[in-house]
């Protein structure tokens, strides 16, 4: 799977788990800048990824990401 | 020791400034140290020792985090277990006794022990907590020097009633700091503002909310069963806020840049808004200490995989997040104090930001109109909040909340003949305290920052509060107790 693969199942997971309609993901994109992603949000979108993808974040993994760019870096990483 | 005492202000403030910019840059710590051991010491002796028993334990726990990382978890718990256990011992002991005397007959307990509180426990056995978690999460480097990570925990500026200072704010400033004279003025303004706050608005509402608060509530009218709840709202709101910019000023003058822990909450739009706004350093703790990893820990659980097969992601997850509400709640009502008033208090906001997050109710609205009604919906709930948190019983809460809501028949001019606590002083202060618990009056006097005017201003400010704080009663901050 490479980075648009997974940016395209990203787009779709935030898309159901925040109710959005439209979103456009980028590396730089925080969750400031997405309407409804807040901690408990993180929490459930993490669980969804997990499942999509079929890994396990650690604790430290999930409190350390800053970016949409370093949660594809990591899910990149996880599913090789 | 009091920030608004004589003591404090006239003896051991200057002595430690003196020491301290007289001082080499190495030996800036050590007058630090020693000055917040002896800040500590000064009411109760004892209390020390439990205080620096827990940041040696902690210090080695935290090197042999950084040092075994295959056994960090063990290590960790082992850390958090110790901590916990010496707040548990000393906090609620007495309370768990008490309690399990309570539900069997005859008591099973014959003696229950007198434990005295060391002040401030819940304060830096979270900071303690927060260092360790961090260091695990590698979010912080393991801090090799002891008297730097005592000098942490200790600080007193923010040692006995926070704010919850985590030190990955202060990593690097703990290592190296210069003095800076424009800091030291900037802090010493704002260490004035919170004097202000707290002998002039605080101390005189709380002469209100203790009249009626300690009257019987057969007795108190309905208008001043409001008078007495509104009154303590700005008490509780002036005497924490006032510490907190002490505490944030003081650390600004030795070059610490704390974080804020209020802002504005009265002017919140829904009960989440406010906890995101009122003692922001706890509020935030507890949602990356416990609520996050329970509800990860949850998420995880087998419970919630079948559930979600069956009924959808979507209304698990609002389940996982009643539990995780239900839970953090019910702890953060219990850190305030051992006691059952402050488990309702901390359940009763869980449900409405339970509610909140079921209804969307945080989503912004455009109209004034909705507005205001989520303004007024807010205010209500937190005012009622205080009357649980400020009552002694919860059968006094619950009788009082009745009385505010017309249930008495007290008659309104024999309490009023009685008390006589209606003055037209504690009338403006009251307006005043409203008035400045919104940004208005802070954005329209923000131009005058950093001017002459703003000066002449603070040094009056200064005066008229330490003549307050000199020739009033004695009155410690509420914080204190926790």
């Amino acid at each position: 799977m490479n980075r648009d693969e997974i940016y395209a199942k990203l787009t779709e997971i935030f898309k159901e788990n925040l109710d959005l309609d439209e979103i456009e993901l980028t590396d730089t994109t925080t969750a400031d800048d997405v309407e409804g992603w807040d901690s408990l949000a993180h929490i459930g979108l993490i669980a969804a990824i997990e499942q999509e993808f079929g890994f396990r974040f650690a604790m430290k993994e999930v409190v350390n990401l800053h970016n949409v760019g370093e949660m594809v870096d990591l899910i990149l990483q996880k599913i090789q | 020791m009091v920030f608004s005492s004589v003591l404090f202000l006239t003896m051991f403030l200057p002595i430690v400034l003196g020491l301290y910019f007289l001082a080499q840059e190495k030996m800036r710590n050590a007058v630090l140290l020693t000055a917040s051991l002896i800040f500590y010491a000064w009411g109760e002796p004892k209390a020390v020792i439990v205080m620096v028993a827990l940041i040696v334990l902690s210090y080695v726990v935290g090197l042999g985090i950084e040092k075994f990382p295959k056994y960090s978890k063990c290590i960790l718990t082992f850390g958090i277990l110790s901590n916990l256990s010496a707040l548990i011992y000393y906090k609620y002991w007495m309370f768990l006794l008490e309690n399990i005397n309570l539900c069997y007959s005859p008591p099973p307990i014959s003696v229950i022990p007198k434990i005295a509180l060391p002040i401030g426990i819940s304060f830096y056995v979270f900071q303690i907590l927060s260092y360790l978690i961090d260091l695990y999460r590698g979010q912080v480097a393991a801090q090799r020097n002891l008297a730097s990570l005592a000098t942490y925990v200790s600080l007193f500026p923010q040692l006995v009633a926070g704010p919850i200072v985590r030190y990955e704010t202060i990593e690097k400033d703990i290592q190296n700091r210069s003095v800076r004279y424009e800091q030291v003025y900037q802090g010493l303004r704002r260490f004035v503002i919170g004097l202000a706050k707290k002998v002039l608005i605080a101390d005189q509402m709380a002469f209100v909310a203790d009249t009626v608060f300690n009257s019987p509530v057969k007795e108190i009218p309905t208008l001043f069963a409001w008078v007495g709840a509104l009154a303590y709202t700005l008490q509780i709101y002036y005497d924490f806020s006032g510490y907190s910019d002490m505490a944030i000023g003081l650390g600004r003058v030795f070059n610490f840049k704390f974080l804020e822990n209020f802002n504005y909450p009265y002017i919140s739009k829904s009960i989440s808004e406010y906890w995101r706004r009122w003692h922001i350093s706890m509020g935030s703790w507890f949602r990356d200490y416990l609520f996050l990893p329970l509800s990860r820990a949850l998420s995880l659980s087998k419970t919630y995989a079948a559930l979600s097969r069956k009924i959808g992601r979507k209304r698990t997850n609002i389940f996982l997040t009643a539990v995780a509400l239900l839970v953090t709640w019910f702890i953060i009502g219990f850190w305030h104090g051992a006691g059952w008033s402050f488990i309702v208090y901390g359940l009763y906001n869980g449900f409405f930001i339970f509610v909140e997050i079921l209804t969307g109710w945080n989503k912004e609205s455009k109209s004034p109109f909705v507005n205001l009604i989520c303004h007024l919906y807010t205010i209500l709930v937190f005012i009622i909040g205080f009357v649980i948190f400020r009552s002694d019983t919860l059968d006094y809460a619950w009788q009082y909340i009745k009385t505010m809501f017309g249930d008495s028949n007290a008659p309104l001019n024999s309490f009023y003949k009685a008390t006589e606590f209606l003055t037209y002083s504690n009338a403006m202060i009251f307006i005043i305290g409203c008035i400045l618990s919104t940004p208005l009056l802070a954005r329209w006097y923000s131009k005058y920052e950093g001017t002459k005017i703003d000066a002449v201003v603070m040094l009056v400010l200064f005066i008229v509060a330490y003549v307050f704080a000199i020739t009033s009663t004695f009155s410690p901050f509420i914080y204190f107790r926790f």
